[in-house]
């Protein structure tokens, strides 16, 4: 079974299209040419999907980074670390 | 009594000098009492609308929030949307909607006998409805609690600094400022009359002495091309000029009672681009519309596609709250369009800056964007300035028409100035864009001219007065009042 930190890669690669070996720590939303304002959407989306979390607007906003997902997924129970 | 009033100054002086005499405990009916008679000066006929909505949203509040589950407290919420849309649906829709079935119908030669009622446009609704959905959707997400206290929901639902054209706020930022004892604080006082002095001086020396221009050309029943390019522009310059005017003279109002509400513009004629731009013209209904409308309606969505009919519906949305005509429709999917196309090309586009080497100067290439962003949204608002459908189609095409931006045609639509009228437009538009310029380079005009001496600051503080009192001039109301 896939650990929750390969299924949060995994959520990445398939929402913005993105090469397996890529720099993962620092990618940041606005940055990168996949992650554009529209782009954050479906991630949002794929990531609401793979985890069975409601992200609302505010927490949208709030996600604007690799690790700052983590950060918020984890408040909203999602193990990154004891699993 | 509108906001460009002395009627109006006085009676917000009134307020003020009451607010900060009696206790804190009285002060919510000072403020609903003010609210309710600001706004039945305005539209006494529609107060019971406006209490109806009101009592219908507190207490719908109350009973989303007693329900146990949270599909309950959805349907709950849903039956409550429905019935305030039904409200604003009814005012503001219904002659539009009768009008187009019957066109159509007529069309097709089918008989129609519903008859065309004489429905009037309640002020404010547009504004007042969409902060009661926000609050409902909050409460039923549990981002808001509902308030208990009716006089406090009743103020945040009419606040009068805000009431007629927003800003649109939202329940969880306004209400625990108005339960709050707000002191009397002089920084509150000062930036408030700068901020309203500001306003005055915007809609008076800007707005209201190019409306007449401006319409003089689109009442007009055969502009010359230049005319509606010239005029095209001049009504962006008027449009945000009237607009953020009204912000100010709400923040100032609200500021001075120590009430901060969100700013509304960020010098959107400055954005790179369309998705700039909404997020820097009329900032709190574009956040509404994130919020409300395209976060909820991006769920579960994973292709760009169906992002971009998103989108589209998103600004369909936008162009029907502003106005029931085809005419805001189709400024709304113009707007839409625009950024479907701006987020498709956009690879294509930076490799065209970098074929012609725009790219490496970013100042230019900043400014090639801020002017082709500005004229897009210029010719958008063809449409939102043309009085029909058949109208804006004739104009835009006249805007597109190349020979209609010759030079020598432009310099002859100045003629709809007289000189008088171009100098004072001149010398007031530079002062507008000197202060935004110096945003641009601080973060805020006004605390940068606090650090000026106390001759500067009062020259420019009586050249807003005295420009006011001898150069204004008030025309007819807010162009987004009437919404």
């Amino acid at each position: 079974m896939m650990k929750n930190i390969e299924k949060y890669r995994s959520a990445f690669i398939d929402a913005l299209e993105l090469e397996e070996d890529e720099a993962w720590g620092d990618l940041a939303l606005g940055e990168t040419r996949e992650w554009d304002s529209l782009g954050h959407m479906i991630l949002i989306s794929t990531i609401e999907d793979v985890f069975d979390v409601s992200l609302d607007s505010e927490w949208i906003t709030e996600f604007n980074s690799y690790q700052s997902g983590m950060e918020l997924l984890n408040r909203l129970g999602v193990d990154f670390v004891n699993e | 009594m509108t906001f460009i009033s002395i009627e109006f100054l006085l009676f917000f002086a009134v307020i003020v000098f009451t607010y900060y005499l009696i206790p804190h405990r009285w002060r919510w009916i000072l403020l609903l009492a003010a609210s309710y008679g600001f706004y039945a000066t305005l539209s006494s006929y529609f107060i019971l609308l406006l209490l109806a909505s009101t009592a219908f949203t507190y207490f719908t509040g109350i009973i989303i929030e007693k329900q146990e589950t949270k599909k309950q407290k959805k349907k709950v919420m849903l039956v409550g949307i429905c019935a305030l849309l039904f409200f604003l649906g009814w005012f503001k829709y219904f002659n539009f909607a009768n009008d187009s079935v019957r066109a159509i119908l007529t069309y097709m030669d089918w008989n129609y006998a519903l008859p065309y009622q004489e429905i009037v446009l309640p002020l404010a609704i547009s504004f007042y409805t969409f902060q009661a959905v926000s609050y409902l959707v909050d409460i039923s997400k549990g981002k808001q609690k509902a308030e208990r206290h009716y006089g406090y929901f009743s103020i945040y639902f009419a606040f009068f600094p805000q009431l007629v054209a927003g800003p649109i706020e939202r329940a969880k930022k306004l209400l625990p400022q108005f339960k709050v004892e707000q002191t009397l604080k002089y920084e509150n006082l000062s930036y408030g009359m700068k901020r309203i002095a500001w306003g005055f001086f915007k809609k008076t020396l800007i707005a209201d002495r190019l409306a007449p221009i401006v319409a003089s050309v689109y009442d007009s029943p055969d502009p010359t091309g230049s005319q509606i390019v010239l005029a095209t522009i001049l009504f962006s310059i008027q449009l945000y000029a009237d607009f953020s005017a009204l912000s100010d003279i709400a923040i100032g109002c609200a500021r001075m009672l120590g009430i901060k509400l969100t700013e509304n513009f960020k010098q959107p004629h400055f954005a790179v681009s369309i998705a700039d731009f909404w997020s820097r013209w009329h900032i709190t209904l574009s956040t509404w519309l994130r919020d409300y409308i395209f976060v909820p309606l991006c769920k579960g969505k994973k292709k760009r596609s169906e992002i971009y009919l998103v989108i589209m519906i998103t600004f369909l949305i936008s162009g029907i709250w502003h106005g029931a005509a085809w005419s805001f429709i189709l400024w709304g999917l113009i707007h839409g369009f625009y950024r479907v196309f701006g987020d498709h090309t956009k690879h294509f586009r930076g490799k065209m800056a970098t074929f012609i080497q725009l790219d490496k100067s970013p100042t230019l290439h900043k400014w090639v964007k801020i002017s082709i962003t500005f004229l897009l949204v210029c010719f958008s608002r063809v449409f939102f300035r043309s009085d029909s459908v058949t109208d804006a189609f004739e104009n835009a095409q006249l805007f597109l028409t190349l020979n209609s931006w010759r030079p020598s045609g432009i310099m002859e639509a100045f003629e709809l100035f007289s000189l008088l009228d171009l100098v004072v437009f001149i010398f007031f538009f530079t002062v507008v864009q000197l202060f935004q310029y110096i945003e641009r380079k601080n973060t805020s005009t006004w605390n940068w001219l606090s650090q000026r001496s106390a001759f500067a600051r009062f020259a420019v503080y009586i050249l807003i007065i005295v420009s006011v009192l001898v150069f204004g001039v008030s025309g007819q109301g807010f162009v987004y009042g009437g919404f």
